[in-house]
């Protein structure tokens, strides 16, 4: 009969219920089994509450509906064309570093397709790049800078593995940048291939572009500053972040209006907001109950039958987090996935920070492989090109990006360099 | 199938989505508004907030509820629909109405769970904490919004929230 429920509620799932109705329906469920209360799952929503970088997650989303709506996209996309259009295959490296930085606020959520995208798409097509590659790279670049701080990713996985948030954020920096690095050799090639003409340097035009989106670059400069000077905490991070680009954006730029956009903009980033944590909320409850019930112990159990060394859990964890980032969104897998993993990679001696890092690249893949990549269907909104097409188009950038993968997953240095 | 929405229900849900965008918008501001308070009352002053932690705590659950409520009349709630991405757009409508009604199912119980819990919280809590109790109706009060807006998209259809209004 559980099973039925189980598979019934899955099977729900995949037609569309909402997650967190499905996982609130796994939660009553299993408390019904295990002869608990299930007001219990209430409790775990207190808990969740009082979890101390919580709140970072509100701010930080604040902070980066605004910069979408504002002019940050636009004054992003000067600023590195000014300073590195120039180079060969220089126009794909403004979209790689302008997408980066933008995601890193934006959280992933698709926002950087949407603004960043219809920018960089007819001008990387005058600057003379083909359609395909243009399509391939604006579509995997929409998840590039997710291990960056303040990464929504990165702090959701914190909070719910338990790791400090802090080391996830400087574990990030080296596979991050080594990514933006390899895609940016990848077009460096293309430019040179095809002969991309360059525009000339020029200080007046990288002086212009500088006093425009100083501001701008300033931001991930004061978050790092304050939460690694000590100045700060994350959450006091985040609502310094808001505040910072309410001003830049309502009175520095003024594009937008305090009073007018505002409740938008509010609502905007609730909507955002509460779609993520109502799944954390019932979540929660349910990978406790299975860690209760030594579900994960069950896994471990099995798999020190099969699995005998580091290197054979790591090859079987990256195929395994790859099909989960085929099927569901970053958050979603982080929430449900994460809490089961983690006693399992600790017992193989995986560190818990490389681990994060290793789980948010492979759910960063994920993002642009069918059948749910987001990347893929937001493209496919924005350019007006089929899904299939776009991942085809995507394939070089993926083939880079599993590369990339198996040198963060096997070089745990890549990660935990600061820890030596 | 759905019916057609009176217009006594379709004000009525106007209505409540206006109270649900003003409250998750005031919750953020005030969240900000407290944390932002602490760290210049905590730098320039040398104080704090009274109850700043308490309260901030309290204001995400307000943002996560009221945004997930507003997330259900935008059709924004995350899926991992992949049986659905490969139907017909048509199939997909039909669909919506017992997948909906079972989340108005689910929801309840779950706003049932939550009374009981807070219930318990409230004959516990001390004469000094009461105040706290009553910031934890949000919980109860959460899924039963939740769980209205969806017995509503299940009769009616959701109300098209959009970012212009």
């Amino acid at each position: 009969m559980t099973l039925l429920l189980v598979g019934l509620l899955i099977l729900l799932a995949l037609l569309g219920l909402p997650l967190f109705v499905a996982l609130a329906g796994g939660s009553l469920l299993a408390t019904y089994n295990a002869g608990l209360d299930p007001a219990i799952l209430a409790v775990e929503l207190n808990r969740l509450a009082s979890s101390p970088h919580l709140a970072a997650i509100p701010l930080f989303t604040f902070a980066g509906v605004i910069l979408a709506a504002g002019g940050a996209p636009q004054r992003m996309i000067q600023l590195f064309n000014a300073s590195v259009g120039w180079l060969p295959g220089g126009m794909a490296g403004v979209a790689i570093a302008s997408c980066a930085f933008f995601t890193a606020f934006s959280g992933a959520s698709g926002v950087t397709i949407l603004a960043l995208g219809g920018l960089m798409f007819p001008m990387l097509l005058h600057a003379g790049y083909k359609e395909r590659f243009t399509l391939g790279l604006l579509t995997t670049s929409g998840s590039l800078g997710l291990l960056f701080a303040p990464s929504l990713a990165i702090l959701l996985y914190g909070i719910v593995a338990g790791v400090s948030i802090d080391q996830l954020f400087i574990a990030g920096v080296v596979p991050g940048f080594l990514l933006m690095l390899m895609l940016g050799l990848y077009a460096l090639y293309i430019g040179r291939k095809a002969n991309i003409p360059r525009h000339k340097f020029s200080v007046a035009v990288l002086a212009g572009a500088l006093r425009e989106g100083v501001w701008d670059i300033l931001l991930p400069v004061g978050i790092l500053t304050g939460i690694f000077g000590g100045f700060v905490t994350i959450t006091e991070a985040s609502a310094c972040t808001a505040v910072y680009v309410l001003l830049l954006e309502g009175v520095i730029h003024r594009e937008i209006h305090l009073i007018k956009h505002l409740p938008v903009l509010l609502r905007d980033t609730a909507v955002l907001v509460g779609s993520i944590l109502i799944i954390l909320s019932v979540a929660m409850g349910l990978t406790n109950l299975l860690i209760d019930a030594q579900v994960p112990m069950k896994i471990l159990e099995w798999m020190s039958l099969h699995v005998d060394s580091q290197l054979q859990f790591l090859l079987l964890l990256n195929a395994f987090l790859l099909i989960v980032g085929c099927m569901m969104d970053i958050f979603s897998a982080i929430v449900v996935v994460a809490p089961l993993i983690l006693p399992i990679a600790e017992s193989y001696g995986v560190n818990s920070i490389h681990l994060g890092i290793i789980f948010l690249a492979n759910l960063e893949l994920g993002y642009s492989t069918p059948p749910v990549g987001i990347n893929l269907f937001i493209a496919s909104q924005r350019f007006g090109r089929p899904v299939l097409s776009l991942f085809r188009a995507a394939i070089p950038f993926l083939v880079l990006m599993v590369i990339w993968l198996a040198l963060i997953t096997y070089v745990p240095f890549l990660s935990l360099w600061w820890k030596q | 199938m759905l019916l057609n929405e009176p217009r006594l229900i379709t004000g009525f849900r106007h209505a409540l989505i206006r109270m649900e965008s003003f409250m998750a918008g005031a919750s953020l501001l005030m969240l900000l508004g407290l944390i932002f308070g602490q760290v210049l009352a905590r730098n320039f002053f040398s104080t704090g907030i009274p109850h700043a932690e308490i309260l901030s705590r309290y204001m995400v659950l307000y943002v996560a509820f009221f945004g997930a409520v507003l997330a259900v009349e935008s059709s924004k709630h995350i899926r991992i629909d992949v049986v659905a991405a490969c139907m017909k757009p048509e199939n997909i409508r039909r669909l919506q109405p017992p997948l909906y009604l079972i989340s108005s199912i689910l929801c309840g119980i779950m706003t049932w769970a939550a009374i009981r819990f807070w219930y318990d919280d409230w004959q516990y809590a001390a004469e000094h904490e009461r105040w706290s109790s009553i910031l934890a109706l949000i919980t109860p009060f959460g899924f039963s919004l939740l769980s209205l807006h969806f017995l509503l998209g299940a009769v009616f259809s959701p109300a098209k929230v959009n970012s212009e209004s």
